[in-house]
């Protein structure tokens, strides 16, 4: 039997049109805070270049069989981490961070790459035959796909960039149907990290609710001697991690507590940030007339602090456009995760929503003040070629998966 | 899907609220940034990147009373470096042009090393046209330097009158708290003398340029094309009531002497010349004022800084003696019948107060003009004290005369009352009148005084009280503003003036104590003094005016330690009076002209 859809049947505008305003939208972001630079005023061209091609690529991810993404899955992910190696040894440092392969005048960083290989590479070990996601090794390995890639970018370093991989990996998990225990198991340990932020007495009262939760999940004494073991040594070592971050990102953590206890320094960003935005007003400054942004208050403006552009020349008009926009393009992600029937494309679903929402939250949150200051790109809006290529291409995959989900039916 | 105790719905709600309330949350804080914050914000933004350049207003000038230049203004560079743009290799060039030692330079850029490279830093103050020059030549192989101009008090129109003009300078601190709101750090401000009183309308008004600056101070661009600026207003000109030919010639006549000399326009209390002397020299006080200067002028034993015109106070001597005079026949306490035989001295007590002759048989008339101290030792007591101490205080004396300029003394008359704090009651004699009775004792002056107090003579009792400002050109409007004087009349008989300045002029043109100052075409009346000085020898004092039928110039003249007051002071309160009634003759055409066309300027500016 031939059906005729519709065109809007096998591809969803409603997540195909956001994207391009936002695109768009951080087009003009950045024409506005580079245009008068001295020496990154080409970067709206190139960010130009990047987009076209992005939507092109998008296209062809559109139209691949769906089989494609499950397939090569494997190659992906080996390859990602390959490169996540290979910058390691001969990666060029920007920023004080060894993320980038230089080719020519583009850059190309692999953690970008990485997130879209790890993301296939869960959704594919998750739904591999008869899984048992309440099975300890497969956890195991489910954690271990997902903390590789952690580990190596915090290498770089990289610290934002590797918590987006946490959060893919956790909320691929917990969306696989792990037990009430498992993700018991699997939370804990970064809780009690939490607990020993603030001293002894809270650590120890965290551990204690550990050993009554373990005692009501009745697991038998070898498990829950595991539980508790793992729990307590996340505590201690949460000592050593805090040391291993660098001073500067030590500084972000508690200038984003008091950003005004020091103006000039650590919180400098966030401060100017907020008056930028807050100096927006309804209407905002208008296009190419916000002082913030044209006398350059904002060092970097067009990465990470891209939304604080928006925010000062168009307002909270703007601003809520752009938030809104993301809003639609989740909902529409969720609602594409229960529609989507085979297991690997809804896992695949979620982790897109998961990177992007994650990515979303941390940016705009530090952009207005309430979230710590991470240097973590905004997706489709800041400057980055490498970026706005994979966020992109997700999106693609995801209604590659929207355009075939008729024929499982 | 994998159905657990955990249902698939139940996970997507948990990632549901996760973005809804994220939402929610970023438009809570958005609209508050945003719409209920804004103001905060803006003005912090504003702050940011606006920042105001002030531009100094020229102070007003000063114009003697017949529009000739007291005080002017001069242009004065200032050599600037903008670090960020400046090479250093230039140094060694700098400094030797601008005759500084090496290390000059990297000294001041080191001082200021934590602003940003963007702020000049002044270099140079006052640097000569002949370095501008230079750089205006060269200025294509100078990145990082520049000059600025402005404006600095032009002293060279031949006049000093340190003492009346004052000086401004850099607003100290402690005032700068005070006045907050009208001065920024770095402003001037009038320090002393005219300067000081009339600085409100001598300031002008700053003008403030706004320009964009980036997160490095580096100027950007105009703020809103340049709409915001207010270009600066220079300050009003002052018309001065000093006739610059009596101040030279006053100044002229004391270079090398100490004292003062204060002439009143007797009919308005215009002030004609005023000088303390020895002077100091503005020009010193122009830019900064080095440590050696300040020095120098502290140390000195002559006191150049302290205003003696009306400050400085002195026994007026015989010059007081008129005012026993006017009292006692005022009050009817004598007439011209009354005479006194002088044996050369009065015995009072177990004391003998000497005269200087023996004048035989004096009336006032006589008594006046010879100075006979036998007859006004009589007449204080016939007086008594406090009506002479009433009289004196109606002449102005024990009390500041309201001088615009606060540099002001009140000087002391006694009284009952005054004698009694001093010495206690009932523990002092009438001893102490005799000695008053011929200017003497406690009683001092001020030069401003005498010369007020000469001025109600001449005049019969009325006069303005004693000013310096005529008028000023109001610069927004460029309208001439007249000053009104506030006259007042003492209320006594014109009898009684007639028989006073009738003596007075016998003192210079019959037989008195001036006759050297005699002169064939203006009619000088006047009384000379002079007064006992415990330090040294005697001042010398003359107190005139002229003509006698028509007063127009009133004069007091100190000169310290020179003895008798005709053979010093008088002759130069004669060249004074010379020099300002001769000229006053000549150029009573040009000053009216010079008032009809400020008329015509200021109705024609009314009509608009």
């Amino acid at each position: 039997m031939r059906i005729n859809y519709k065109p809007q049947d096998r591809f969803d505008f409603a997540i195909f049109l956001p994207m391009i305003f936002l695109i768009i939208a951080g087009l003009l972001a950045i024409y506005s805070s580079t245009v008068n630079h001295p020496t990154a005023h080409g970067n709206f061209q190139k960010q130009l270049y990047w987009a076209v091609f992005s939507v092109l690529i998008f296209f062809i991810i559109y139209y691949l069989p769906q089989q494609t993404f499950r397939m090569f899955a494997i190659v992906t992910y080996l390859a990602a981490i390959f490169f996540l190696i290979a910058v390691l040894a001969i990666g060029k440092t920007v920023y004080g961070s060894k993320s980038w392969f230089g080719f020519g005048g583009f850059g190309f960083q692999p953690s970008e790459f990485a997130k879209l290989a790890t993301i296939l590479m869960l959704a594919y070990w998750l739904t591999y035959k008869s899984r048992d996601i309440n099975n300890f090794k497969d956890i195991g390995v489910a954690l271990l796909i997902g903390f590789v890639p952690v580990i190596l970018i915090m290498l770089e370093p990289d610290t934002g960039t590797s918590f987006v991989f946490v959060f893919i990996t956790i909320a691929l998990i917990f969306w696989s149907g792990i037990s009430l225990f498992g993700m018991f198991v699997v939370l804990s340990p970064g809780v009690m990290v939490v607990a020993s932020l603030f001293g002894v007495h809270v650590f120890l009262i965290a551990l204690i609710l550990v050993v009554i939760a373990l005692f009501f999940f009745k697991k038998d004494l070898f498990n829950s001697i595991s539980v508790f073991v793992i729990n307590l040594a996340s505590g201690f070592f949460f000592n050593y991690a805090y040391a291993v971050l660098k001073p500067h990102q030590q500084k972000r953590i508690s200038s984003f507590l008091n950003p005004y206890a020091d103006p000039l320094g650590a919180g400098y960003n966030a401060l100017q940030a907020k008056v930028a935005i807050g100096s927006g007003g309804f209407f905002g400054k208008g296009f190419l007339h916000g002082n913030q942004t044209q006398l350059r208050f904002i060092p970097e403006q067009w990465t990470d602090f891209i939304y604080c552009v928006i925010g000062e020349e168009f307002g909270f008009i703007g601003s809520v456009i752009v938030v809104t926009l993301f809003f639609v393009i989740f909902m529409r992600l969720l609602k594409l995760s229960s529609t989507a029937k085979d297991k690997f494309s809804v896992l695949v679903i979620v982790g897109v929503l998961t990177l992007l929402f994650s990515h979303f939250a941390i940016n705009v949150g530090m952009n207005i003040g309430i979230a710590p200051v991470i240097g973590l790109p905004l997706p489709f809006l800041s400057y980055g070629g490498s970026s706005l290529l994979v966020d992109v291409v997700l999106l693609g995959i995801v209604l590659n998966v929207y355009r075939n989900r008729k024929l499982h039916t | 899907m994998n159905d657990t105790i955990f249902g698939s719905v139940f996970r997507k709600r948990i990632f549901f609220l996760m973005v809804v309330g994220f939402f929610a949350a970023c438009v809570m804080q958005l609209f508050n940034m945003q719409i209920i914050e804004h103001p905060i914000y803006s003005e912090k933004s504003d702050e940011n990147s606006v920042k105001p350049i002030h531009q100094m207003a020229p102070r007003g000038i000063f114009y003697d009373r017949n529009h000739k230049v007291l005080v002017g203004n001069k242009p004065s560079f200032t050599l600037r470096i903008i670090p960020a743009e400046y090479d250093k290799k230039l140094t060694p060039y700098l400094e030797a042009i601008l005759g500084v030692n090496p290390g000059y330079i990297d000294h001041i850029l080191k001082q200021n090393e934590t602003y940003s490279k963007y702020i000049p830093r002044k270099i140079a103050k006052d640097v000569s046209f002949k370095v501008i020059a230079w750089y205006e030549e060269n200025s294509a192989k100078l990145p990082g330097v520049d000059y600025v101009m402005e404006t600095q008090r032009d002293y060279s129109f031949g006049v000093m009158g340190a003492h009346m003009f004052g000086y401004s300078k850099e607003i100290p601190s402690e005032v700068l708290e005070r006045r907050k709101n009208e001065y920024d750090i770095g402003d001037e401000i009038g320090f002393n003398g005219i300067e000081k009183t009339y600085e409100n309308i001598l300031r002008g008004k700053k003008g403030t340029k706004y320009v964009l600056v980036d997160s490095k101070q580096k100027t950007i661009g105009r703020y809103k094309n340049g709409a915001e600026d207010e270009s600066a207003i220079k300050g009003d000109d002052l018309i001065l009531t000093i006739d610059k030919d009596a101040q030279e010639v006053a100044e002229e006549e004391f270079k090398d002497k100490r004292g003062a000399v204060v002439a009143i326009d007797p009919t308005n209390g215009d002030i004609l010349a005023f000088l303390s002397s020895p002077e100091y020299d503005l020009k010193d006080f122009a830019t900064v004022t080095s440590n050696d200067v300040w020095k120098k002028l502290n140390n000195d034993p002559d006191k150049p800084m302290f205003n003696r015109a009306s400050m400085s106070i002195y026994s007026p001597g015989s010059t007081f003696k008129m005012i026993s005079a006017i009292a006692a026949l005022e009050d009817g306490v004598i007439d011209t019948n009354f005479t006194v035989n002088c044996r050369g001295g009065l015995q009072f007590g177990d004391r003998f107060f000497k005269c200087l002759h023996v004048h035989g048989t004096v009336n006032i008339t006589t008594a006046i003009e010879h100075s006979c101290n036998t007859f006004f030792y009589q007449l204080i007591l016939k007086n008594g004290l406090d009506r002479w101490s009433k009289y004196a205080r109606k002449f102005g004396f024990g009390k500041k005369s309201g001088l615009d300029i606060s540099e002001e003394s009140s000087g002391i008359v006694p009284s009952t009352s005054y004698y009694d704090k001093v010495f206690g009651k009932g523990r002092w004699t009438k001893g102490l009148l005799v000695s008053l009775g011929i200017g003497q004792g406690e009683l001092s002056v001020t030069p401003l005084q005498l010369a007020q107090y000469i001025g109600l003579i001449a005049n019969f009792g009325k006069s303005a009280r004693p000013h310096f400002l005529k008028g000023y050109v109001d610069a927004e409007t460029n309208n001439y503003v007249e000053v009104k004087p506030q006259y007042y009349d003492l209320g006594i008989s014109r009898k009684t003036f007639d028989i006073v300045r009738h003596a007075l002029y016998l003192v210079v043109n019959g037989s008195g104590t001036a006759t050297n100052i005699k002169m064939p075409d203006i009619a000088i009346a006047g009384k000379t003094g002079t007064a006992q000085n415990p330090h040294g020898k005697d001042h010398s004092i003359f107190i005139g005016f002229a003509p006698y039928d028509n007063p127009k110039i009133a004069v007091a003249v100190i000169v310290e330690n020179a003895g008798f007051g005709s053979l010093v002071a008088a002759p130069i309160a004669r060249d004074i009076i010379k020099a300002y009634l001769q000229k006053d003759k000549k150029d009573e055409k040009v000053n009216q002209n010079l008032a009809n066309a400020v008329a015509a300027q200021g109705g024609k500016k009314s009509e608009n």
